[in-house]
């Protein structure tokens, strides 16, 4: 077993993030559910129209607590933590490569996919982190709050959220080993990311639309009713399936291709194409 | 019979329709400080990079110490001090942060006395942030952090660019002291005067091939002096019609020459013509004239007009 240093660099190099999306998230969970009890009786006389209320809380009902987490919440804090994989999924192979560092770390007697692995485990680490820290939120608000939702339903909730970081982690890992540069992975997988959220709140609305969202990964998260009906497994299977799709097929492009210092800023679509099939040696 | 320490055999590597290197044999023995000279872009970090497996060749094999490059990289590696011509550290950490780091790959091989020797003798001080050192002091970093483990191999590419002399004076002191300890030393660079001072042999690269591989006194005495010589009044005009000399031009009573295979012959001409002598210069040979002074013994063809010719898709 190769020392563990990569996963210790990389957890340390990013700690003020996992403390700064940590807390956002904290005093988003605390600040939703502090204010509910102000809208409740606003929402629970307001009938909206089912498009509406399907564009905010998807299944749920936006006049329940739940709902209203649900869609003030869990619906969107999703992307925050997206974001945070994408840092650290484009950084883990195409940012130390653009930064140049790869060749140092390669050059020790560490394989790649150790170096890959490493990587992977410091983003998981730091993903619970920040939802955990997050959670603290509700622990700090729901036992002093009349809503109708229970902390341990929240904690399952916030932890539902990990699949879909995990997806877009490994997202940003395989673009960013297929992809030139870092930027343009990350622009890839936030092109991605933006349009999947979207067309998922799209499908939830409008009638014609609604089987589009069961390509969208937002639809197998299900933002919040996992405080309802719990984790749907199936779904959370899906995602960790894909991730873990996403993984090998970083781990077969990078295991194979070239190593680059400064990205590789002449690969061109058909050296990407390359690099998506795992053709060696090239770009 | 051990392994050399480098072996490289039909080596070709392609970037797209670029062809960086072009079938590179080479045999690096043991023990030995061995230069890599080739001008910029001859396809010398592309080599390099090669034997560390951070590139695959399209063809051919690389071996390090008889460990198959690709194939048996992390046994490559485990032996090597590597230090990349690029070098780009993390200029978050502090110096002595980042050696630590280096020093968790190989934790059997740890030895802080020698490190603090290394950095004692190069005169750095590693506990400031990597981003407040200056071009010389990141070069000595690289230097520490490939030596410090005293491995069998070290490949430092361009080891000494951006350092003043006396800095450089010391890495070659340091690198000596690593052979006379049984280690091998395998360093690139575009700067003749470096690879004579540092190396015992070299091998010279240029547009993807080696193009020779010689004893560093025989290169030596196979390139060509340029002297500038100054006398208080006009010299004969045949004074310098000697065996391997080429008047190049006479600006007045100053002669430029060209002098192959050393310049014994040219002080004695001058000693026995009786005339003044106000000044003398001479300057290193420089790169381009060592080819020429290969291209003009070879017997390939090739011209050797390109020979400073810039690849620009190549790695520098």
């Amino acid at each position: 077993m190769p020392p563990l240093s990569i996963a210790v660099k990389s957890l340390r190099d990013q700690k003020w993030q996992i403390a700064g999306f940590g807390l956002a998230l904290t005093a988003m969970a605390a600040m939703h559910v502090y204010i509910w009890p102000a809208y409740r009786d606003t929402l629970q006389n307001l009938k909206l129209p089912a498009a509406v209320e399907a564009f905010f809380g998807g299944d749920l009902s936006i006049a329940t607590g739940a709902g209203f987490m649900s869609a003030e919440f869990f619906s969107w804090v999703p992307i925050l933590l997206i974001v945070y994989a994408v840092i650290q999924g484009t950084g883990a192979i195409a940012g130390e490569e653009s930064s140049g560092t790869m060749d140092l770390l390669l050059s020790q007697p560490l394989g790649r996919r150790a170096l890959v692995l490493q990587k992977i485990a410091a983003a998981c680490v730091g993903s619970v982190l920040i939802v955990a820290i997050g959670w603290l939120g509700f622990l700090v608000s729901v036992p002093f709050v009349d809503i109708d939702v229970a902390l341990t339903d929240t904690a399952i909730a916030s932890a539902n959220m990990l699949p879909i970081t995990l997806l877009f982690f490994s997202m940003s890992l395989w673009l960013g080993a297929v992809m030139p540069n870092r930027s343009t992975a990350s622009g890839a997988v936030i092109g991605l990311a933006t349009a999947s959220y979207f067309i998922n709140t799209l499908a939830n609305g409008v009638e014609p639309l609604r089987h589009l969202r069961y390509g969208t990964p937002f639809y197998y998260y299900g933002a919040g009713l996992p405080l309802v009906d719990g984790i749907d497994w199936p779904h959370v299977g899906l995602l960790l399936a894909a991730s873990l799709l996403l993984m090998l097929l970083t781990l077969r492009t990078f295991g194979q291709r070239d190593v680059t210092t400064g990205g590789a800023t002449d690969l061109d679509a058909a050296g990407v194409l390359r690099r998506v099939l795992a053709r060696s040696p090239g770009g | 019979m051990s392994a050399p320490a480098i072996e490289m055999r039909g080596v070709v590597k392609d970037y797209g329709r670029t062809h960086a290197l072009r079938g590179i044999d080479l045999t690096v023995d043991a023990g030995r400080i061995f230069g890599f000279l080739g001008p910029n872009g001859a396809g010398k970090t592309t080599a390099i990079r090669l034997l560390l497996d951070l590139i695959r060749p399209n063809a051919g094999t690389a071996r390090v110490l008889g460990f198959d490059s690709q194939r048996q990289s992390i046994d490559v590696r485990r032996r090597v001090g590597y230090m990349p011509g690029d070098l780009r550290l993390y200029d978050n950490m502090a110096g002595s942060d980042f050696l630590d780091l280096i020093d968790s790959f190989r934790p059997e091989k740890r030895d802080v006395r020698y490190r603090a020797e290394l950095l004692d003798r190069l005169g750095l001080d590693t506990s400031r942030r990597i981003r407040a050192l200056s071009k010389g002091n990141r070069q000595k970093l690289g230097i520490v952090q490939a030596m410090m483990h005293r491995p069998e191999v070290l490949i430092l590419d361009e080891p000494t660019s951006g350092l003043d002399p006396l800095v450089q004076e010391e890495v070659a002191k340091l690198l000596e002291d690593a052979v006379r300890d049984g280690r091998t030393v395998f360093f690139s660079s575009h700067v003749l005067p470096e690879v004579e001072r540092l190396s015992q042999s070299v091998a010279i690269i240029r547009e993807g091939l080696i193009v020779a591989v010689e004893d560093i006194a025989k290169l030596k005495a196979r390139s060509a002096h340029v002297l500038e010589v100054t006398f208080a009044s006009a010299p004969p005009a045949d004074l310098f019609a000697l065996p391997g000399v080429r008047e190049l031009r006479r600006d007045g009573n100053m002669v430029h020459l060209q002098a192959r295979g050393g310049v014994d012959a040219v002080i004695k001409a001058m000693a026995g013509s009786g005339c003044k002598v106000v000044d003398l210069r001479t300057e290193q040979p420089s790169l381009e004239d060592v080819f020429l002074a290969y291209y003009a013994g070879s017997t390939d063809g090739r011209a050797p007009a390109g020979a400073q010719k810039e690849h620009t898709h190549a790695p520098a």
